[in-house]
């Protein structure tokens, strides 16, 4: 059964190639290393009022040119050659990609299997008006598909089309060859650079910084040694590049959202669009340093399918942040977002509660006071609730977090018991979800809680996937629910009549103010139908 | 089961074969009692007189304790391949393990990517085999290890037809 939305046109979609460009941008750190290669030697002489070329191997310079002219053709060849085998296709609900000329890899993914897809300009790419698409499935290593360079219209139309064949819409029946039209975005918030400086010098790393450059301006005093300040330097290079690294990873935050999904878009030379399709958000995170609580920032991180653990390396860092920094109206708009149904009646208390709160008010759940001694901070603040869609977990009393675990995304859970905990009656219920910054822990709960919390949310996440059937979220269908929920938000029972109809993640439902979750219309141009009754 | 705390009431847990005791031990002895037989090397070569450090209580004392952890470690074998258990119910499957560390986990049918079956050279003789799932998630680690093969066999069928039953991505 052909998946994806296609309706539309040839039932072979074209094989295209890359930008013709896409050699030299991708080759640009080949030729500047062969250049430093070269370069080094003589630049080194120069500043030493040397001779530009040693005498002993001037006699030897054309052959070493010789060798360097044909290091450069050849990686040149190289990246040309691999230009020339690499073609794509996007048809019959499959994007597929050929690669190399030795040794060739032929590679398809299932469109609506997409987990992420995004759009990324390293900076000479962006001189040249190029971009890369990665395709990111649920394999939480690399990225499915990549495609180095495409234009950047190109590449936004690959994403569009992509995305609409992924969400399971129909496209027009009487004009089939007529692109995807993008879906329509509405801002939901930006990030000044102001605030993510302020969010960097009073970041976790600047607490360190601070201490350990205390440490040894008393060590050097005490000891009359300056060596200490030596020691530095690497140590604040180090720093500054770590600095640098996040500000220009997280300048110019901007989130949207569309009916595809949540756009966000960063970067100060290298760009980043990233697009996650609803529902895919495994976990979430919202966390808070102890001294961004001065002026009520935070940040919120996502464990996604497509992206992998993520944060060892500072490419999966970057994309994992769904906010880097920002207030808490900006951290219950993107919760809106993410969640579009809270499950509860007073979304904005409850969440206040679980970045902010103390003790056990609005749900939650805490560690009971007798295991104040194992605890002494935490215990007020360790504690779980459940709404009707997700669970949330927090923790930290200095170090504030808050986990969200949609139901649905609940992949397996442990209950969790070691000798110490037992002789406070108290258990972990530890939920796994794929890999990512978020580790979704219940810590210390009380064993009858917890073992109560382990049966019902079993119960809760089996419900909430047999409410869930498609991958293709446009086209979801609600089944009638087995058992009547309780919560208002859900939609009602599906109608027989195949009609156009609003998606129900999307479907603005009567909200609880201030809970400002998406309430986009559909694509504009061509509308949404469902296709079929089933789909596998 | 000396300390059932941590379970859900109301389970009938399925054990694992006691054979699997005979490989935990094999295990024990391949790990435990190599180590301390290379930690009394230098009692050897003390009272051999090649070596001047460590001094004799030294010597004596660090293998002598790790045989002692060994040995409890050894006594505790065949209760904790007690402990294990597991449990098909409608929609998951439940698996337990572990004495001091009590775990006990919940792993929907629908969430199943895959189901290994594994058996090394101990295991093969006993009969046995190891049971793997595998879902979304690396943190699910979930093994039944020690069932007798043909259990193993009809636990891998069950798993897959219910997991294709109760497919849900992801």
């Amino acid at each position: 059964m052909s998946a994806g939305g296609l309706a539309s046109g040839k039932p072979d979609g074209e094989w295209l190639r890359v930008h013709p460009a896409t050699p030299f941008v991708r080759g640009w750190v080949a030729l500047a290393a062969i250049g430093y290669f070269f370069g080094r030697d003589s630049f080194e002489r120069m500043l030493q009022g040397q001779p530009l070329i040693d005498d002993r191997i001037a006699g030897r310079a054309p052959w070493l040119l010789g060798g360097g002219a044909l290091l450069l053709v050849l990686a040149v060849l190289g990246f040309i050659l691999s230009w020339y085998f690499t073609r794509y296709q996007v048809a019959e609900g499959y994007v597929r990609v050929n690669t190399g000329f030795l040794f060739k890899q032929q590679r398809q993914a299932r469109l609506d299997r997409v987990q992420a897809i995004d759009i990324v300009q390293p900076l000479l790419a962006r001189i040249f008006g190029l971009a890369e698409l990665k395709f990111e499935v649920a394999d939480a290593g690399e990225s499915a598909v990549r495609l180095a360079f495409l234009r950047i219209d190109d590449a936004r139309q690959l994403r569009a089309t992509i995305l609409a064949r992924a969400s399971g819409i129909r496209l027009d029946p009487e004009h089939p060859e007529a692109a995807a039209p993008e879906a329509p975005e509405q801002l939901v918030l930006q990030v000044p650079p102001s605030r993510l400086v302020g969010s960097l010098l009073l970041s976790e790393q600047s607490v360190f910084v601070v201490l350990g450059a205390a440490a040894s301006v008393m060590l050097s005093a005490l000891t009359e040694n300056r060596a200490f300040f030596l020691y530095l330097i690497p140590a604040a290079l180090g720093l500054i590049a770590a600095y640098w690294n996040s500000f220009s990873k997280g300048y110019n935050f901007t989130a949207a959202i569309s009916p595809d999904g949540i756009r966000l878009r960063y970067g100060l030379l290298d760009t980043q669009a990233q697009t996650l399709p609803p529902g895919r958000v495994q976990a979430l995170r919202v966390a808070q340093p102890p001294l961004w609580r001065l002026f009520g920032w935070y940040r919120m991180q996502v464990n996604a399918a497509g992206y992998g653990a993520g944060a060892n390396n500072g490419e999966g860092g970057s994309r994992t942040t769904l906010l880097p920094v920002g207030k808490m109206d900006d951290v219950l708009n993107m919760l809106a977002l993410v969640l579009p149904d809270p499950g509860t009646a007073d979304p904005l208390r409850v969440f206040h509660q679980g970045v902010n709160g103390l003790d056990s008010d609005a749900g939650f759940v805490t560690t009971p006071r007798r295991a104040r001694l194992l605890a002494p901070l935490g215990w007020r603040r360790n504690a779980f609730a459940a709404t009707d869609t997700a669970l949330l977990m927090r923790s930290g009393r200095w170090w504030r977090q808050l986990v969200v675990v949609p139901h649905q995304r609940t992949q397996s859970i442990a209950l969790q018991q070691g000798p110490l905990a037992r002789r406070f009656g108290l258990a972990d219920l530890v939920l796994h979800t794929t890999a990512g910054p978020v580790v979704p822990r219940v810590i210390q709960a009380d064993i009858r809680e917890a073992q109560a919390l382990f049966d019902a949310q079993a119960a809760r996440a089996r419900a909430a996937r047999r409410r869930q059937t498609s991958e293709q979220w446009l086209a979801q269908v609600a089944p009638a629910l087995t058992e009547p929920a309780p919560t208002p938000l859900v939609e009602p029972a599906e109608t027989p009549d195949l009609t156009p109809q609003q998606p129900p993640r999307l479907a603005s439902s009567p909200r609880e103010p201030g809970w400002r979750g998406p309430k986009l219309d559909q694509r504009p141009p061509t509308a949404p139908q469902q296709e079929g009754q089933q789909r596998g | 089961m000396p300390t059932a705390a941590i379970d859900p009431p109301g389970i009938t847990w399925l054990r694992v074969s006691p054979k699997y005791v005979t490989v935990r031990l094999v295990e024990w002895a391949l790990g435990n009692l190599v180590m301390v037989a290379v930690l009394s090397l230098p009692l050897v070569f003390v009272r051999l007189g090649w070596w001047r450090w460590p001094p004799l209580w030294l010597a004596i004392g660090i293998p002598a304790f790790m045989l002692l952890l060994a040995l409890w470690r050894l006594v505790l074998i065949p209760r904790q391949v007690r402990a294990i258990g597991y449990a098909e119910r409608d929609d998951d499957l439940l698996i337990r393990g572990g004495i001091f560390f009590q775990r006990v986990m919940v792993v929907p049918y629908g969430r199943m990517q895959y189901v290994d079956i594994s058996a090394g050279p101990v295991e093969r003789g006993l009969g046995l085999c190891t049971l793997k799932l595998h879902t979304a998630s690396a943190g699910t680690n979930a093994g039944i290890p020690g069932l007798p093969a043909e259990e193993g066999a009809r636990l891998r069928e069950q798993l897959s037809a219910r997991g294709e039953a109760r497919l849900a991505g992801l």
